[in-house]
């Protein structure tokens, strides 16, 4: 495909690399470039991207021969290194043999297991699902590595054969370590391409993703040869890990955002190509490294040479025709029973809401004898904080779980909505202008959305994504835009309605009635026109086209209300956060779990969002339980709810891709007295569990003949077949 | 036909089998004896790729045997009966759409032939795809795609074939050329299972042929016989 690329990619290619250029023009350092100064930043550069490298390969291994695009792998690399760092380092195994038990032994079997566990049944899951899965996985597994290694401890990974021996390069010292680093990555590329090319098992790992029944009909062990894949992808990002830790420190999220950068690679290489997404990997090193050598981007951009995988992401994948096309995917997701939630129904739901959470911060609420009280400053803070990401989440129910568009990206709308807002309330927190806000977050939705239009699934993540970590790094930091970073300055107290909301429970209350505001908002628009159009594009846009949905304006619209309720629900994070350096920062895992957060309430219900306001009051009460001291292993369990279960939730997609508050709700309904429609379809579900009564059905007892012209006349069948006498009977 | 008292090499006794709660065969018996081609006709959704299904292993009778030359086979798994020697050839087109040809090849060397040889037989039997073998199979048109499909039936020296629906949405003078090969398979000795809707593809090579009508079959007997009952069903003649 090199030489048929088509003339939109090199119209981009020819831009990208004009605009690379004036970049580098106008911020010249004006060091001297030497051959030695060039040499040294090169091998840096190849260096970092042979790292990349490694990820990039464990990527596009797993993806070319399962069909999964792994978030986990980078994840799966952290803990790896925290494993290795612990035998080798805390319990003085031998580099080797700690590298051995780890890579070896202990990554093979993490694949597999996760194979078995889960991905094997993720094959007919829809691609939301699968993200999500292993977005989850990600998180849980970071989750367990900072439970199991706490973060007080400081932790180094010593390099292989230490730092100081090494090849002598003249002006600096070739480490040992780092050219082990490159010959590995290079040799497990290469390998992994002869494996996968010239190889049976390489060629019934690519064949079992193309069609796994026909590779069993061909003999090949369809389960063995995708859990052969598991494990490889999976040796990979932990040998990666292990030998990536030294450079960057062992912090989880540092190391796992490593990905972000492999991402890239492996998108350059359009996610199945292999040498491309090494060459990509070696690029960014290379971008790297001489950025950082020879160009000043000035205080106002200090972030701007990081940025470059993301824009190279964002870039490539906006270019790329998208790879593969994917055929007889439609399926079992699609059965929906839904009705519309009432009117009524939403404003007595939004009641409830702001009566339970009335009641659970004033301390209305007795458990048998026991009064927990009103929260204190401390369980306020924590549930504003909470709250103010529920909010955040509740902008993802109409983009993701209505028109399956997902997006990585909620925080930086978010952050743009308190940019906003900041630059227009200024120091009055006049709150009038929040309405402001909502407005002018639409565009920047609708911005997004363009060339969302014409992407779908992983590359729609990928580019979210990527958007995400280039505002963070690019927009958030310059000073014009967060003027008073670090100077410690408080956003406003937010001013409504006459009402200074500088008290915490007052506005914790204040979030609930606009988290209410929003719930109802949704439902009104779910049983709206648009709602409709949403739920059509994300079944089939082909199909929705044809009914004359106008597809790109379809998703402009749900773009930017989803972008006016993040910008909205940035104002409230901002001003909880106080600190307005808080906005700025793209944390990678909290908007992933704000993300798994909705996917596992189940996202396609409106009222189903009305369930992350219980993350908040779940916050409140666990710290109150603390407080009262005597009942430890219910805050053990609040606390592992909060932490993994996001996650665990998540991972219970796999066997109810519906989320688990639809199934909740399923139960809950029939209890309320006016559903009878809901008790009605309990009924007719067990109805239709008995075993069909055969002998009725014409399959025990022969049909008479006027049984069945009497059946193709109802099914109005105009050449039947007529029945020989003794049909419906064997004869062989 | 062979003699009576010989091991059928295929036999399905009273096999009931379907998707999840419903059944779609109702009793199935059926023989095909060593060195005999044995054509399964009826209309859609009669159960005959049902009954393919269960013969490969790829669907759990509820009830019923399999047997492969007398050994009973339930409930082993489609791979190992493919390396044993079953050879199905699916309805579609039974290839890897993003696999080269080449590598479509190589991966019918499970069945426990060399590679060298599955690509002298298939490319000395189908020279067009020689001239393909880097393409990828997905590229191929229909034809193409079946003759590669067809090429793991004619390479690896199975126990016994079974073809379904070989005809679908192919010109009819693809599909002579496909069961010319059939046919010199048949000669050579292999038993073979066809399933077609129509009998006219199959009628010069098989010994014996079934009707299948919703999920039983109805008769069995000589090919020209069955052919024409089949014809009158379709017709609705009685």
């Amino acid at each position: 495909m090199i030489f048929g690329v088509r003339h939109s990619v090199a119209v981009a290619a020819a831009l990208g690399t004009l605009a690379a250029v004036i970049i580098a023009v106008l911020t010249w350092k004006g060091a001297p470039v030497t051959s030695e100064t060039f040499l040294v930043t090169t091998y840096i550069g190849l260096f970092l991207g042979a790292l990349w490298a490694m990820y990039a390969t464990g990527l596009v291994v797993v993806y070319t021969t399962t069909g999964v695009f792994n978030f986990a792998q980078g994840a799966i690399g952290v803990f790896a290194a925290f494993l290795y760092w612990e035998l080798h380092v805390n319990r003085d195994w031998h580099s080797i043999l700690a590298l051995f038990v780890v890579v070896g032994l202990f990554a093979p079997a993490l694949g597999v297991v996760l194979d078995i566990l889960i991905m094997r049944r993720l094959r007919t899951a829809s691609l939301v699902v699968q993200l999500m899965v292993t977005v989850a996985i990600m998180v849980l597994l970071l989750s367990v590595v900072g439970d199991i290694w706490e973060a007080d401890t400081p932790r180094r990974v010593p390099y292989l054969f230490g730092i100081n021996n090494g090849i002598d390069l003249g002006p600096s010292q070739l480490p040992w370590h780092r050219l082990i680093v490159f010959v590995v990555a290079i040799a497990i590329a290469v390998s992994m391409r002869f494996l996968l090319r010239r190889t049976r098992i390489g060629t019934a790992m690519r064949a079992v993703v193309d069609n796994r029944e026909l590779a069993a009909l061909n003999g090949a062990r369809p389960n063995v040869v995708s859990s052969t894949s598991w494990a490889l992808g999976s040796m990979m990002g932990a040998l990666g890990g292990i030998l990536i830790a030294p450079e960057l420190g062992l912090d989880p999220a540092t190391l796992n955002n490593v990905v972000i950068i492999a991402f890239a690679a492996a998108a350059f290489g359009a996610l199945r190509n292999l040498p491309l997404a090494v060459v990509g990997a070696m690029l960014i090193g290379l971008l790297r490294a001489h950025t950082g050598a020879w160009l000043d981007f000035g205080p106002d951009f200090r972030f701007a040479h990081l940025s470059i995988a993301p824009l190279l992401l964002l870039f490539v994948v906006i270019a790329l025709p998208q790879a593969r096309l994917e055929v007889g995917r439609l399926a079992h997701h699609l059965r929906r029973h839904e009705r519309y939630t009432k009117w009524w129904e939403g404003l007595l739901g939004c009641g409830v809401v702001i009566l339970l959470a009335a009641a659970f911060s004033g301390g209305w609420l007795d458990f048998g004898g026991w009064d927990p009280g009103a929260w204190g400053s401390r369980e306020l803070n924590s549930a504003n904080e909470a709250m103010a990401l529920a909010l955040i989440g509740l902008s993802l129910v109409p983009l993701i779980g209505w028109a399956g568009q997902i997006n990585f990206a909620p925080l930086a709308f978010a952050g743009f909505g308190a940019f906003v807002y900041l630059k227009l309330a200024g120091d009055t927190g006049n709150g009038y202008w929040i309405l402001m806000v909502g407005l002018l977050c639409a565009p920047l939705g609708a911005i997004v959305a363009l060339p969302a239009a014409r992407l779908r699934g992983l590359y729609l993540a990928l580019m979210t994504m990527a958007f995400a970590q280039a505002m963070s790094l690019i927009f958030f930091p310059h000073p014009w835009v967060m003027p008073i970073i670090g100077t410690g300055r408080q956003f406003p107290h937010i001013d409504l309605f006459g009402i200074t909301f500088d008290d915490r429970r007052g506005f914790f209350m204040l979030m609930v009635s606009v988290f209410a505001i929003f719930v109802y908002a949704l439902v009104l628009l779910r049983r709206s026109r648009y709602g409709r159009r949403w739920m059509a594009i994300n079944d089939s846009q082909a199909a929705a086209a044809t009914l004359g949905v106008p597809v790109v304006w379809t998703k402009v619209v749900v773009y930017a209300v989803s972008a006016s309720m993040a910008g909205i629900a940035g104002v409230f994070w901002a001003t909880v956060s106080g600190n307005v350096d808080s906005v700025q920062g793209f944390d990678l895992l909290l908007g992933f779990n704000i993300v798994l957060l909705v996917a596992a309430a189940g996202v396609s219900i409106p009222m189903a969002g009305i369930f992350l306001i219980f993350i908040p009051l779940f916050k409140g009460f666990g710290l109150r339980l603390e407080d009262a001291g005597n009942v430890d292993f219910l805050v053990t369990l609040l606390d592992i709810m909060t932490t993994y279960g996001p996650g665990l939730m998540v991972l219970g997609m796999v066997f109810n891709p519906r989320g688990a508050i639809f199934e909740m709700g399923r139960g809950f309904s029939p209890i309320l007295p006016w559903r009878s429609d809901a008790r009605a379809e309990i009924a007719a579900e067990n109805a239709q569990k008995r075993e069909p009564e055969i002998g009725e059905l014409g399959l025990e007892r022969p049909f008479t003949p006027e049984e069945v012209i009497a059946i193709d006349r109802r099914l109005e069948i105009l050449d039947d077949v007529v029945p020989k006498e003794g049909y419906g009977t064997s004869r062989s | 036909m062979s003699a009576e008292g010989a091991t059928p090499l295929l036999e399905l006794v009273g096999i009931r089998a379907g998707y999840g709660t419903i059944d779609v065969l109702h009793g199935v018996d059926l023989r095909v004896m060593p060195g005999t081609v044995y054509a399964l006709l009826g209309p859609n959704g009669a159960g005959k790729t049902t009954t393919l299904g269960v013969a490969s292993g790829q669907i759990q009778p509820h009830a019923g045997s399999v047997l492969l030359d007398g050994h009973e086979v339930n409930g082993v798994s489609p791979d190992r009966l493919a390396r044993a020697g079953v050879c199905l050839i699916p309805e579609g087109r039974g290839i890897f759409p993003n696999l080269t040809v080449a590598e479509n090849l190589r991966m019918s060397t499970y069945a426990g032939v060399s590679y060298k040889q599955v690509q002298e037989r298939a490319f000395a039997q189908f020279p067009r795809l020689q001239e393909r073998r880097t393409q990828m199979a997905g590229t191929l048109s229909g034809g193409e795609q079946q003759m590669l499909a067809m090429s793991r039936a004619l390479s690896t020296d199975p126990a016994i074939l079974m073809l379904d629906e070989l005809s679908m949405g192919l010109a009819p003078i693809i599909v002579e050329e496909l069961y010319e090969q059939v046919a010199t398979l048949a000669e050579a000795g292999l038993s073979i299972l066809i399933v077609e809707q129509f009998a006219q593809a199959v009628l010069g090579v098989a010994n014996e042929a079934a009707i299948m009508l919703h999920g039983r079959i109805q008769r069995t007997g000589p090919p020209e016989e069955i052919a024409e009952e089949l014809t009158a069903a379709y017709l609705g003649m009685s």
